[in-house]
């Protein structure tokens, strides 16, 4: 049996155009990746493939409470439970629609997945200059226990404008899931975006998820992914910049406890001159759990004067954890700048003692250490109740109770 | 307060402290001095914790309780200071936030609530005030980017936040400039009383000007070779350490 099984039983149930049934053809005869492919090196399918996930089911309805148990208690929440689309904001200036089929741009197995079978989403349209002040939450529930769910999403956001999204998908009354999740975000000309990922799901879901932002020029774009919860999490982040004064930041903190695994994969694509791009990712790994993290940045011979940092952090606080890490340089310009570097390291033992002579106990000391470590990145966060949050379930992870603002 | 027998301790298969005896009672202020190498860090280290340090032999009691026995931060909850000769750089968390880990947490070993933050902040400010220190300080990460005399400063602005019973000060003289000395010396004098007790560990005797000592102790290869009031201090300092290392060298040849 396994997944691929499932699904081709699942697609037969549908009424596929022919442009998607060939893409699904293209998929089956590729198959899930596997690790003999150089982007999923480090990262195994195997075993999540082999399990007998149900696909696209539908289960029950979610009250109101708990929806606000997992909201950051913003006003303008799109609902999602099980594919369907539950609760919409009115926004002035914003349309918010359900799942738009737009055209595929990945070539890998995953994308063409998502892209032939994937019947549910959210298309989100900002129109030209406006600032949308509040920041949009979006929220995916799972209710079905082994649910295989597929979302494809778009927000495309119009000239001079901006805005800012967190986006959370949850597991409620089950444990083990697997989404396959992809977004498309377009950013007209001169816009500031804002898009942060909470991953925080129950210890038996899996991710996938693939993101493509494609920027005009003046536009800043900021990706902010803070993993802390699930089984296993795929995070491809891919951004391509088609005009000049682009800005794309990416921000990431991983905290990985027990067997955990979580992968980050990002790409930039430097296609025009004059443009920067930013990114932190810090990852935390405690017991068994596993990181890699693999940055590829191209810039293309025309991109001159081109700034590109790139930098990666880890931590390893147990003997058992590991991390791949792997920065890609493609730079066929001659102008440009680009840095990148990639740390792995234990607590500062010194400062420690230092801590614990002052009176906080090893456990709270390996926790501050900790906090400052990741707090680079997390201060990179604009919304405040985001930032809080991340900070909040750092200290549940490393079992403390501190708080870390002042 | 302190009472230190025979104490032994070193590095592996070195031993560095070969035996230290010292009493030191409420209100009273001791300097250690002694020539580089002789283990003056190493004793303010193993009083406060430092696990790189092996002990195999006496005993170090506080107001009657066995400290060996006590993790750093129990030793630091019972009252004991070690401010520290090389400040450590902690990025990423801010003077304030650092101290009020440090003091809630203090607070906690003892059964009391977290300070509630104003009240925090007053005490900050007030203490701030006796070291001379700039508003911004609280706001800068532990000591990253301090200059040696803004560490110093740091090391003393924890102890006064933290009131401690005992405070082991080590080498805090070094790197600092004749300014910044008298406005620590100043502040530690401040923080004095009949229930406290300092030891000051220092190479030069330019510290004991502004912490007058009430006993000075010269350590020299891991023992105390001479002991005395505060003129042994100036004694060092017009003849040097070359008389008592030869008379000591000579005692345990």
């Amino acid at each position: 049996m396994g997944l691929i099984n499932n699904i081709k039983s699942y697609s037969e149930t549908l009424e596929l155009s022919s442009d998607k049934r060939e893409i699904f053809d293209s998929f089956l005869s590729e198959g899930f990746p596997t690790t003999k492919d150089e982007e999923w090196k480090y990262t195994s399918l195997k075993k999540i493939i082999s399990e007998d996930f149900l696909i696209e089911e539908t289960g029950t309805k979610i009250d109101e409470i708990t929806i606000n148990k997992y909201s950051l208690g913003y006003k303008d929440k799109i609902v999602f439970v099980d594919g369907k689309l539950i609760s919409k904001p009115e926004i002035s200036n914003v349309k918010i629609s359900t799942f738009s089929d737009f055209k595929s741009y990945g070539t890998d197995a995953i994308s063409k997945l998502n892209a032939s079978l994937s019947k549910s989403g959210f298309t989100i349209t900002v129109d030209k200059n406006s600032i949308i002040e509040k920041p949009i939450e979006i929220l995916f529930f799972n209710t079905v226990e082994n649910n295989f769910t597929q979302y494809r999403n778009s927000i495309s956001v119009g000239e001079n404008s901006e805005a800012k999204f967190i986006e959370k998908i949850q597991n409620v009354g089950c444990n083990s899931s697997f989404t396959n999740h992809c977004t498309q975000i377009s950013c007209g000309k001169n816009t500031n975006i804002e898009y942060n990922k909470i991953q925080n799901n129950t210890s038996e879901s899996k991710l996938i998820d693939t993101m493509v932002v494609y920027q005009k020029q003046d536009s800043t774009c900021n990706i902010n992914t803070l993993i802390f919860g699930g089984e296993f999490i795929r995070n491809n982040l891919n951004f391509e910049q088609n005009g000049t004064n682009c800005e794309s930041n990416m921000n990431g903190v991983s905290i990985l406890t027990d067997s955990q695994f979580a992968d980050n994969h990002t790409f930039v694509d430097h296609k025009s001159a004059h443009c920067r791009s930013n990114e932190m990712y810090k990852g935390i790994y405690l017991g068994k759990s596993k990181g890699v993290f693999n940055g590829k940045i191209m810039v293309r011979q025309d991109s001159q004067k081109i700034d590109a940092f790139q930098s990666n952090n880890n931590l390893l606080l147990s003997e058992d954890a590991t991390i791949d890490s792997k920065p890609q340089l493609e730079i066929y310009a001659d102008d440009v700048k680009c840095s990148h570097g990639c740390t792995i390291g234990q607590l500062d033992d010194d400062a420690l003692f230092y801590m614990r002579s002052r009176g906080i106990g090893i456990t709270e000391a390996k926790a501050v250490l900790t906090y400052a470590f990741a707090s680079e990145a997390i201060d990179n966060i604009t919304i405040d109740k985001v930032g809080l949050l991340a900070k909040n379930l750092l200290s549940q992870k490393l079992n403390v109770d501190l708080d870390f603002s002042l | 307060m302190l009472k230190i027998n025979n104490l032994k301790a070193g590095v592996e298969d070195n031993q560095i402290l070969k035996g230290i005896t010292l009493e030191v009672k409420a209100g009273e202020v001791h300097a250690i001095m002694g020539p580089n190498g002789s283990g003056k860090s190493t004793l303010s280290s193993v009083i406060a914790g430092k696990e790189d340090y092996e002990v195999d032999g006496g005993s170090i009691e506080f107001n009657g309780v066995d400290l060996l026995d006590l993790s750093p931060e129990e030793r630091a909850h019972k009252g004991v200071f070690l401010s520290f000769q090389y400040p450590v750089e902690i990025p990423g968390i801010s003077v304030s936030n650092f101290i009020k880990t440090a003091l809630n947490e203090k607070r906690k070993a003892q059964g009391l609530d977290p300070m509630p933050a104003k009240d925090l902040l007053k005490m900050m400010k007030e203490k701030m005030n006796l070291l001379e220190m700039k508003k911004g300080y609280l706001s800068r990460n532990m000591n990253e980017g301090f200059s040696g005399g803004e560490k110093k400063r740091n090391e003393i602005f924890q102890m006064a936040m933290l009131e401690p019973k005992l405070s082991i000060l080590d080498e805090t003289d070094s790197g600092l400039d004749i300014d910044a000395l008298r406005v620590v010396a100043n502040g530690v004098n401040k923080l004095k009383s009949e229930e406290n007790a300092t030891i000051v560990i220092t190479h030069y005797q330019r510290l004991l000007d502004y912490i007058v000592p009430d006993f000075v102790h010269v350590l020299y290869n891991g023992r105390i070779v001479k002991s005395g009031g505060k003129e042994l201090a100036h004694e060092l300092d017009e003849r040097g350490y070359d008389t008592i290392i030869k008379e000591a060298d000579k005692k345990w040849a």
